[in-house]
């Protein structure tokens, strides 16, 4: 099964086959049942007298509001396959009843001749029972097969195959039409009735079978089996919609859509009344434009409207059709088209038939699957309440409202004393203005469709950077763990790192536990055992000394000294210039440095220290360079980002000296002769910069193209955009740069597969071909809302099948085309030689042989 | 200071001999090391402290940077075997409110099976 649907071009899966093929069957059934219930009812219709055309718009209005109420309790309390296959069964009895009743009028005798003068002298009760019925089951049959869909499939999956399935309404439409052309040339048209309830009867079999492949692709749970609000009728129907913005917004786009596309319907009309033609003429040209409109309909579903949806997304395919009817529509208002001097034209007829047939054409195809699509995201428990109301009655209300609006015009505004070419303007403008509306409201409903999909989905994980930066202060860690280290170092260095810390932190009762300061039990357990000390704290009683305000006034009122200063800067120099001097005292002088004041003699040996061979002094002399943030500094501090024991701590360092180091940092980054290592640990840098100088930096150092520096700039920016919204970024630069990335990482996947014979890559291969495409999505939220796609990202990872295809739906929304091609293979689950078949086209790559 | 790699069921764990300070730790440091792993396709990384006596704020740093890089990824790094003396430094830091940390190495592994 699937082989074949694939060798049709089918976008399937293996273990969506089953399911798509008895749907695709089931929607071909109930149209081609349609379309010769239609064609009967039509012909009957006419047959009564004009003047009574009302009742029958006004009959199925006023009992579709009743047949929503019992399909929605009916609904709501059986099992979905159940309750198909009853409707199916009671509406072939019906037909047959119809039938019967029709052919009694044809008799001329009958056992019992009261019922054949019944029928025959009140037809037209018949006649109006029958349309009436005919429109509720219509719209019943077709109510009850998009809730199938809906039951059986996500929203990727239902995307999918929306376009296949809805080709099988329009194949089983034609089919019914050739059937009701060719059948009543045989017989009287009414026994067409009859061909119906063995479709029916065929339908109850193909229901099981869809909800049998239903169960098992849910895992053996059958739709509606548990009752979702038994009991709740159309009233209940109503405030569900009423009380649901999405709901209302959705109808209202059905609604415009049906009010836009009835007034155009006014507008053939009166195009073709204009033509003065007679009966027949006039049917046999009706037969053929919508034989006409439902071919092409056809066609057009079949090579355009997956594609349309694949490439453009939702919103586009369905402003597709009001765009083309307001673009359709507005030669009217500046030709003279439809009459020429009281002559109709030609042109008026071509007119009226391609925009009645560009709106029959858009509402069966693209209009009808995205619709279908809207309802998706929405709650089981909801969505049934609401579809069968929308369905239903929605269209009927618009239609309604659509003729009491055009029997306003037609009283209020002298309508009927204008020629035809100023009645069609007239209804033109009512076309633009409710064309504008639907527009606005497609505009909405995509906004919120995409929230509603969002609505599912949860971060998996939370960023790491966050994560730390709300639950560590990595400073004060730091500085208390160089504290306990420098203890048995030297007495000297921890002292002055104790000093150090009592600057910049209060010495809290925390603290001090953690520096081995107090005495307590608890310290003497704990400090004791984690620096390794036996007995008493060697510094015993020092936080009295250390935190005395009279204490600290006096270590500044001492490096105040011109006397200090004078001493201690020979000292240093000369320890710093010897080559006797212990890595230890060179760690005490580059400590000692950052408590200084900043006199020329401090910065000059600070520089020397920075050049240090030994990363423990190099620890202390970045300290010190950061707390005074000297310009003179900044070089050595770059060359330290080469060398990795000293890299995290220069990258602190120069980033303390904020927008000061742009400029270096930006020459440093472009120098391509530079070392890589120092290159690479810039961008760090400049994303904790995050200013919009370093953002434009680093995104015109990834456009230039350099694949050394490509994951660290891309990390980067993606830092920047989490941490600083309001960061702005050009975005075809960026799209530009993450098309480039996605073609890499596509060829990557198809040159490796290829090589292995369709299969896999290696799991190396794959493991770097899966860090580009997460290096493709942080570089997507410069782009595209960040939280969105981060939330994709994880989900299409570690999410269930569910929120994997909302993720896939919800990407689908926000990025363009060209990047859907490349990425949407590597990330779908979809076989190797699907993955390559895909590839292929947007890589332009040729089939191996 | 020594590390040496092994793979358990699919995890990654790093058994760490000496003191994780800047002055021992080796080319390729720790974090490198780990973002090898990652870039091989593991996401499931344990570092086992059985040997380790001290951290400094290198090693600090190094921890929190492979933290970053695994938790980025979608991945897990979980600590085991952490001496008392390791295990209140982390808790006066801070660090346990974000380390997921185990006295012991098998009940570590067996944490990684579930969610």
């Amino acid at each position: 099964m699937h082989a074949f649907l694939r060798r049709l071009r089918v976008d399937v899966r293996p273990d969506e086959s089953r399911a798509a093929a008895f749907l695709f069957l089931y929607f071909f059934l109930i149209t081609l049942t349609f379309s010769v219930i239609k064609t009967v009812k039509e012909s009957l219709q006419i047959s009564v007298n004009p003047r009574s055309w009302w009742v029958f718009d006004l009959g199925t209005a006023v009992l579709i509001g009743f047949a929503v109420a019992v399909n929605t309790r009916l609904l709501n309390r059986l099992p979905r396959r159940k309750y198909s296959s009853l409707t199916l069964g009671f509406s072939a009895g019906c037909l047959a009843l119809f039938w019967y009743a029709f052919d009694l009028y044809h008799r001329r005798i009958y056992p019992f001749p009261v019922l054949l003068v019944f029928v025959q002298s009140h037809l037209n009760l018949f006649i109006y029972a029958f349309s009436f019925w005919s429109d509720v089951f219509i719209a019943m049959t077709i109510t009850q097969f998009w809730i199938a869909v809906n039951d059986i499939f996500h929203p990727h999956q239902a995307k999918r195959l929306v376009g296949f399935l809805v080709t099988g309404g329009l194949l089983g439409g034609i089919a019914g039409s050739a059937i009701a052309w060719s059948l009543p040339k045989l017989v009287a048209p009414h026994y067409l009735l009859l061909v119906c309830p063995a479709i029916l009867l065929l339908m109850i079999a193909v229901v099981g079978l869809v909800h049998g492949e239903g169960e098992r692709l849910r895992g053996g749970t059958e739709a509606g089996s548990r009752p979702a609000g038994a009991g709740v009728g159309f009233l209940e129907s109503l405030r569900t919609v009423r009380g649901d913005r999405y709901l209302r917004i959705l109808a209202g786009v059905l609604a415009s859509a049906v009010l836009v596309g009835q007034i155009i319907n006014y507008q053939f009309k009166f195009v073709v009344k204009a033509q003065g033609w007679n009966d027949a003429t006039r049917t046999s040209f009706l037969a053929m434009f919508f034989s006409g409109v439902l071919v092409v309909s056809t066609l057009f579903h079949l090579f355009a409207t997956g594609r349309v949806l694949r490439r453009f997304g939702i919103r586009v395919a369905l402003l597709v059709a009001p765009v083309v009817l307001i673009l359709g529509t507005v030669p009217v208002f500046f030709l003279t088209i439809v009459t020429a001097a009281a002559v109709p034209t030609a042109a008026g007829l071509l007119w009226a038939s391609l925009l009645r047939g560009a709106d029959k054409l858009f509402d069966t195809t693209m209009s009808q699957s995205v619709r279908e699509l809207l309802y998706i995201p929405i709650p089981a428990e909801i969505k049934y309440k609401a579809k069968v109301l929308i369905d239903m009655s929605v269209n009927k209300f618009a239609l309604g409202f659509g003729a009491v609006l055009y029997w306003t015009l037609y009283r209020a505004l002298s309508f009927a004393m204008k020629t035809p070419e100023e009645q069609v303007r007239t209804l033109g403008v009512f076309v633009v203005a409710f064309a504008l509306l639907w527009m606005g409201l497609i505009w909405i409903i995509h906004d919120e469709y995409l929230g509603k999909v969002k609505a599912d989905l949860a971060r998996k994980w939370q960023d790491g950077h966050k994560v730390v930066d709300a639950n560590v202060d990595i400073g004060l860690t730091r500085r208390i763990v160089d504290t306990i280290q420098s203890r048995e170092r030297s007495a000297t260095l921890y002292v002055m790192n104790l000093y150090g810390l009592v600057q910049k932190e209060k010495l809290t009762a925390e603290l001090m536990e953690a520096i081995g300061l107090r005495g307590e039990e608890l310290k003497a357990r704990s400090m004791d055992a984690l620096l390794g000390v036996d007995g008493e704290p060697a510094f015993q009683g020092i936080e009295d000394i250390i935190t005395d305000k009279e204490f600290d006034s006096v270590v500044r009122e001492v490096m105040a000294l011109p006397v200090y200063k004078d001493v201690m800067e020979k000292q240093i120099g000369d320890l710093v210039t010897g080559k006797s001097a212990s890595e230890v005292a060179r760690m005490e002088a580059a400590k000692a440095l950052g408590l200084m004041e900043p006199t020329p003699a401090v910065i000059r040996e600070l520089g020397r220290l920075l050049r240090d061979p030994s990363p423990e002094v190099l620890n202390y002399a970045l300290h010190s360079a950061a707390a005074h943030l000297r310009k003179e500094h900044v070089p050595a501090i770059v060359d330290l980002l080469e060398n990795p024991m000293t890299r995290q701590l220069a990258q602190d360092t120069l980033a303390a000296y904020g927008p000061r180091v742009e400029d270096v940092l930006k020459k440093r980054l472009q120098d391509r002769e530079g070392p890589p290592e120092v290159r690479r640990a810039i961008p760090d840098v400049l994303a904790r910069l995050g200013n919009q100088k370093a953002a434009d930096a680093l995104v015109a150092e990834l456009v230039a193209g350099d694949e050394v520096l490509e994951a660290g700039l891309i990390e980067a920016l993606y830092k920047v955009r989490a941490n600083h919204p309001q960061a702005s970024f050009k975005k075809r630069r960026i799209a530009a740069a993450a098309l480039s990335l996605a073609r890499r990482n596509a060829e990557d996947y198809l040159a490796a597969a290829e090589a292995g014979a369709g299969r896999e890559p290696g799991p190396e291969r794959q493991a770097a071909i899966d860090l580009r495409t997460k290096l493709l999505f942080d570089l997507l939220t410069l782009i595209a809302p960040p939280e969105d796609v981060v939330k994709a990202y994880q989900n299409i990872l570690r999410g269930t099948k569910k929120s994997v295809d909302y993720s896939l739906e919800l990407l689908d929304n926000i990025l363009n085309g060209d990047l859907k091609e490349l990425l949407f293979p590597l990330i779908e689950s979809l076989p190797p030689e699907e993955r390559c078949r895909r590839l292929r086209k947007p890589l332009r790559a040729p089939r191996p042989r | 200071m020594d590390i040496r790699t092994r793979d358990h069921q699919g995890i990654v764990v790093f058994d760490i001999d000496g003191e994780v300070t800047i002055s021992t730790m080796p080319q390729p440091t720790l974090h490198q090391l780990i973002k090898d792993q990652l870039e091989r396709g593991k996401r499931d990384i344990l570092l086992d402290l059985k040997k380790v006596d001290f951290i400094d704020s290198f090693g600090i740093g190094e921890l929190l940077a492979s933290y970053v890089s695994t938790q980025n990824l979608g991945g897990k790094l979980k600590l085991c075997h952490v001496s008392r003396k390791l295990f209140l430094l982390f808790q006066i830091t801070r660090l346990v409110t974000v380390l997921e940390i185990y006295e012991d190495c098998d009940r570590a592994l067996k944490s990684f099976g579930t969610p």
